[in-house]
């Protein structure tokens, strides 16, 4: 994996795979763990929330506090679309 | 219907022939609950309308079962109340469980249906909302699924009753032959072998991979118009376009179904009781009609106390005993039909005031609901919540409270933290008047001038960042970042849009007609029998209201009445000749001043009672405190 960022700093649009997740048990329940393929849509300004695109499914947005808790890579070379 | 019902009713857990209707939050189990019981439950476009679980009665091939609406869950590790209950009633033991899967959003709902099968309870998969799927180019083969699942796979479009009718025959089926299950392990029969897999997330994954093909190379109108909505431009100016058209369609809709409602009750109801009872005065107060009066109660066969009074005053002929009775006919007139007669108010302020206002804001938030347009808002302002100390899944709740704040109050339990709940039911009491109230206060204002239901709008927003920065402060506990999916846009089904709006009109009228009958009743005695004068010519209480808050003296029975219901701490200064700012400082006491009787019933069940006495006082001592503060300003500049 290339190098890591906080999900809240990750750059947008771009195909990211989730490198660790806090243990929060509706991220868990939501599909969020290590291993999810996820993409920021848009991330609010003012300290709001990140809107993540999740498995190429569906939509979750993330408050600023638990989204820079999650730490988020680049894809591996081979998955990369 | 049991959206009143607070605590798990733990009768239901016993019960043997249960069925669960389980599923991930918004994937329509309220729906097929009501398609399939014909018992009407909530539903929206949204996770987290059903707190609490339903339970009502399903025949599968002749043989009769409790089917139970759980709360939509994640997962069967609870991450809220609502969960748990979905998580308990798992654990009660059930026949079957029918589970209910977004055909839309697979991968993650094969996660719970993987921890159903554990359970080793017989299951039965909806794979609903297969027209969004399509929609979104998501093709499911159904048949492959069923064979990973071991258990049967019905497609269904629950909201156009589509596979229903093949769901409840495969359900029979379930139940009538308990699965040999030799050749494939399906972990969902009672003599199983089937070992879960490690990693349910996995497996989930590659089922998915397995029977799902994606082509979204052409998103929907809806599915593009979703995604705009919910980024700030073009998404903020849609919003403040939603709330503007939401203040147009309550304030405009409910005048328009008040002006054939006015004309029918003060033209054709409250003339007709008026004629009736004063007839049948005239008649007693006549001293010729003492015989026809004597015969009309008398044998008519009133009560013996009456009769024995009245025809004492008749057979003595003693003057004193007449005018007795006359002047107890005339205070039961005025309480009949004086100024604040229960047949004058009761038609004046519930169906000509009040019905119209509700259902003109039903008709615009069971769309904004069921279009999935609110956790939308929620994402665009938690930037500004979360600044507030709350965050933004909380506006759900606040346009839910415009509405009324007990149910509001009650889908809170999907909150995560103690502190959120407890600061959306503070800012909830102090600051977001309902819809009676709102209908109320249009009709106070509108009265006067355009500009004062503006002012009054922006009044309320600033108090509810002011009291959200107090309560922050105060409340110990944290509260929990925002965390929310963010459902497909759907364009509402005319039938089940308007089944939620009657369902709603008819909570309404069953819920709060009690309180405003009960509130009209104290209202015409308090008023009729003279009490009324006798409280306000207190000397502390003009202080109050004629000191302080600058009202007339007559405005003490909204304070009076204002204690039962929201709306009536308005209604009677409808009557009455205010000032400008009177009226201003009216509403804004009436904003601030307590919520309901039921409202503290709720919170009383739902927190301690002590945070229900507190939020009463709080709520009393603040609005007579920022009243009186607002109208001694006002006094300077006047």
């Amino acid at each position: 994996m290339v190098g890591t960022v906080s999900l809240y700093k990750a750059q947008k649009s771009v195909p990211l795979q989730v490198a660790s997740v806090p243990d929060v048990g509706l991220l868990q329940n939501l599909g969020l763990r290590v291993g999810t393929k996820v993409a920021v849509q848009h991330r609010y300004a003012f300290g709001g929330p990140v809107l993540l695109d999740i498995e190429n499914s569906f939509s979750v947005a993330l408050g600023k506090d638990i989204a820079t808790q999650i730490i988020v890579g680049g894809l591996p070379k081979h998955e990369l679309p | 219907m049991s959206c009143h019902d607070v605590k798990l009713d733990e009768s239901v857990l016993k019960k043997p022939n249960k069925i669960l209707l389980i599923g991930n939050p918004n994937v329509g189990k309220s729906i097929f609950f009501t398609e399939l019981t014909g018992i009407h439950a909530v539903s929206s476009n949204y996770a987290g309308t059903t707190v609490n679980f339903m339970e009502g009665r399903l025949t599968v091939g002749g043989k009769e079962y409790v089917l139970i609406d759980a709360p939509g869950t994640y997962s069967l590790e609870p991450s809220s109340e609502a969960e748990a209950v979905a998580s308990r009633l798992m654990e009660s033991g059930a026949l079957a469980i029918v589970c209910v899967l977004d055909a839309s959003n697979l991968e993650r709902n094969l996660h719970l249906a993987m921890e159903l099968r554990q359970h080793k309870i017989p299951l039965v998969f909806a794979l609903n909302l297969a027209d969004v799927a399509k929609r979104k180019g998501i093709d499911i083969n159904a048949k492959l699924l069923e064979q990973e699942l071991g258990a049967p796979v019905v497609e269904t479009i629950a909201v156009k009753k589509q596979g229903l009718d093949e769901l409840v025959l495969r359900l029979g089926e379930v139940l009538d032959s308990p699965k040999n299950c030799a050749d494939s392990p399906c972990g969902s029969c009672s003599s199983c072998q089937y070992t879960e897999p490690g990693d349910k997330w996995l497996s989930a994954k590659e089922i998915t991979s397995r029977v799902v093909k994606v082509n979204t190379a052409n998103p929907s109108f809806l599915d593009r118009l979703g995604k705009k909505m919910v980024k700030p431009f073009p998404g903020l100016p849609i919003a403040f376009l939603a709330l503007a058209l939401l203040v147009g369609v309550v304030v405009f809709g409910g005048r328009m179904l008040r002006m054939p409602l006015i004309m029918l009750t003060d033209g054709l109801i409250i003339p007709f009781f008026r004629n009736l009872f004063e007839g049948i005065f005239a008649i007693f107060a006549s001293e010729g009609g003492q015989l026809s009066y004597r015969y009309l109660f008398y044998d008519g066969g009133f009560q013996t106390g009456f009769r024995i009074f009245t025809d004492g005053a008749w057979m003595s002929a003693d003057y004193g005993a007449y005018a007795a009775v006359g002047g107890f006919a005339s205070v039961l007139l005025n309480v009949l039909i004086g100024e604040y007669g229960i047949f004058v108010i009761s038609f004046q302020w519930i169906i000509a005031l009040i019905l119209p206002y509700v259902f003109s804001f039903y008709i615009g938030i069971t769309f904004l609901e069921d279009s999935g347009y609110l956790p939308r808002v929620s994402v665009l302002f938690d930037n500004i919540m979360r600044k507030l100390g709350v965050q933004g899944g909380s506006l759900i709740h606040v346009f839910l409270a415009l509405g009324c704040a007990v149910p509001a109050i009650l889908g809170s339990r999907t909150a995560t933290t103690k502190k959120e709940k407890m600061m959306i039911a503070t800012v909830i009491c102090f600051a977001v008047p309902c819809i009676s109230q709102i209908g109320a206060l249009v009709a106070l204002m509108g009265a006067f001038s355009w500009w004062m239901s503006p002012l009054m709008l922006l009044f309320a927003m600033f108090l509810f960042v002011v009291v959200a920065l107090i309560a922050g402060r105060i409340i110990k506990g944290k509260v929990d970042p925002l965390i929310i999916e963010v459902p497909n846009l759907l364009m509402p089904t005319p039938k089940t849009y308007f089944r939620k709006l009657w369902i709603r009109m008819r909570h309404f009228l069953k819920d709060a007609e009690l309180p405003m009958l009960a509130a009209v009743f104290l209202a015409a005695i308090l008023a009729g029998t003279g009490v009324l004068s006798i409280i306000a010519n207190q000397a502390q209480v003009q202080m109050i209201v004629s000191g302080w808050l600058g009202m007339p003296e007559e405005a003490v029975v909204s304070l009076v009445l204002g204690i039962v219901r929201r709306e009536m701490s308005v209604a009677p200064l409808l009557i009455l000749n205010l000032t400008y700012l009177q009226v201003f400082v009216a509403g804004v006491v009436s904003l601030l001043y307590l919520p309901c009787l039921s409202v503290f019933g709720i919170l009383a069940k739902e927190f301690k009672l002590r945070f229900a006495v507190v939020i009463f006082v709080g709520t009393v001592v603040s609005a007579i405190f920022v009243g009186g503060v607002i109208n001694q300003i006002g006094q300077l500049f006047i």
